[in-house]
């Protein structure tokens, strides 16, 4: 009897053992099916983006490449122009030249070297016809998003008489306006593209510091991963947003921020 | 027991890191790739269909650059960042001056018991110098009596009049908002301003000499 129950006890053991490797068996394909299907899911959606571009250029003529580059540039003064007619201050990006500028009736009121930049491969792998169709005019800023405040008010209550306001002016004088801020903010222009822009103090900060920089859309990663389990079983493609990141000097950075209107034209050459 | 609910914990942990990982970056960064996207067909016939050839299109370029080049104006015009409270005096395309300069606060002025608010900040776009003047005396508005907690004056009081507030020159440039000079020159470069852009006796008088009645103003 006794030996027999020590028999029993070896057999569950392996049992649990060989189940054990089962479920870690099981468990990892699982993982796995998961994480295929949404990648392909996610690549099929990239795909269709770029099908949708080019079928919506069909039957317009045919852009010669080896003229792109004058094609480009043509475009690109076009477009400028075209934003110099408003009245508002507007955003041009050269990343030919790494260059950002804000441009009011067409002067250059501001200009900042792109430090770092980075671009989603639809727009790199986009052809002369769909280059013209989203860059061949200003495009329109719908949506801001900023991890600092783009048009900060204070509020101040009005002294009752001259001894509180002798106290209020002596705490402003003490304030400092040179305050260290993490600038990273991020428009969603025409088109459903996305602009980042991120303020850097150093070049090896441009990669790094976006993730941190991104903080701010914990929410938005959040609801990625929820969305991407409702996809999964839905088998239904998620959403692809083409991206724009560039690294420029913080202080600038947030310059542009505030002063670009909510509605602001942008001008892009890549 | 124990030890093999802990292993199962790990491995279960490590499936959903990978799982978020895989979603968050490494599927993104697959999606950014060149490699997914199909290939584009160049069409490298020279002319065809595209009615242009290199020759014109660099015409229609140096056309439109050159009408690009002249919205850039000829004589002096200024450039305000309140950013980082910075001016820039320009002719043409050549930086003549710069230095720091006072914006608007950004500040709301607000009082209750008189039913009044007013907002500090100097506002963005371009102006034009419509008016030029040596020596101002400041008429003080209603907010500077609000702000230091005195009763207003009636609007002709001669307790509004001050002389030497606004330096050696001025230059309105529409709404009240003027470019004038300051007696508080240790709050340079700082935002502290009521609307008004303030600049240093020198940079001031620089100013004053280069812009014109009709001069522009850009403010960012």
């Amino acid at each position: 009897m006794g030996a027999n129950s020590g028999e029993d006890f070896d057999v569950l053991f392996v049992k649990k053992r060989s189940g054990g490797k089962i479920f870690i068996i099981i468990f990892s394909l699982f993982i796995l099916a998961l994480t295929s299907i949404y990648a392909y899911l996610s690549i099929g959606v990239v795909r269709d983006r770029m099908e949708l571009a080019q079928s919506q250029v069909q039957g317009s003529s045919q852009v010669n490449s080896s003229l792109l580059p004058q094609l480009k540039e043509k475009a690109w003064l076009d477009s400028r122009l075209k934003m110099a007619s408003g009245d508002s201050i507007g955003l041009s990006i050269d990343l030919e030249s790494h260059v950002i500028q804000l441009e009011l009736k067409g002067v250059v009121i501001m200009s900042s070297k792109i430090r770092d930049y980075s671009i989603s491969g639809f727009f790199r792998k986009m052809d002369g016809n769909v280059y013209f169709s989203m860059f061949g005019s200003p495009l329109t800023i719908q949506q801001f998003k900023s991890s600092i405040a783009k048009n900060p008010l204070k509020v101040v209550e009005a002294p009752k008489d001259t001894i509180a306001a002798a106290a209020a002016a002596a705490a402003a004088a003490k304030k400092d306006s040179l305050l260290d801020e993490n600038v990273f903010w991020t428009v969603k222009l025409d088109h459903d593209f996305e602009l980042n822009i991120q303020g850097i103090d150093s070049v090896s900060e441009s990669k790094s510091k976006y993730k941190l920089g991104k903080g701010f859309e914990f929410d938005r990663d959040l609801k990625n991963i929820t969305k991407s389990f409702e996809h999964i079983l839905k088998f239904s493609k998620p959403v692809y947003t083409p991206e724009i990141l560039i690294s420029i000097p913080e202080n600038e950075a947030k310059a542009i921020l505030r002063a670009l209107p909510r509605n602001a034209f942008v001008t892009i050459r890549i | 027991m124990i030890r093999s609910f802990f292993i199962y914990l790990v491995i279960l942990i490590f499936g959903v890191v990978f799982f978020v990982s895989m979603v968050l970056f490494a599927i993104p960064a697959l999606q950014e790739s060149t490699f997914v996207l199909p290939g584009i067909t160049e069409n490298k016939n020279e002319g065809e269909g595209s009615g242009t050839d290199k020759e014109s299109l660099e015409k229609d370029i140096s056309e439109l650059q050159t009408k690009f080049d002249k919205l850039t104006p000829t004589n002096a015009y200024m450039i305000v960042n309140t950013s980082d409270n910075h001016f820039y005096l320009y002719k043409g395309k050549k930086l003549i001056r710069h230095g720091v300069c006072s914006t608007g606060k950004n500040e709301k002025l607000v009082s209750a018991e008189r039913n009044y608010e007013h907002i500090f900040h100097t506002p963005f776009g371009v102006r034009t110098v419509l008016r030029k003047q040596p020596n101002p005396v400041w008429k003080k508005p209603d907010w500077s009596f609000i702000e230091d907690g005195l009763p207003i004056p009636s609007p002709n009081d001669p307790s509004r009049w001050e002389t030497g507030t606004l330096g050696a020159y001025k230059m309105e440039i529409g709404d009240g908002f003027m470019i004038h000079g300051t007696i508080y020159k240790r709050r340079m470069g700082m935002s502290v301003t009521h609307g008004c852009i303030r600049l240093l006796d020198d940079d001031l008088e620089a100013v004053y000499k280069a812009m014109e009645v009709g001069s522009k103003v850009y403010i960012y």
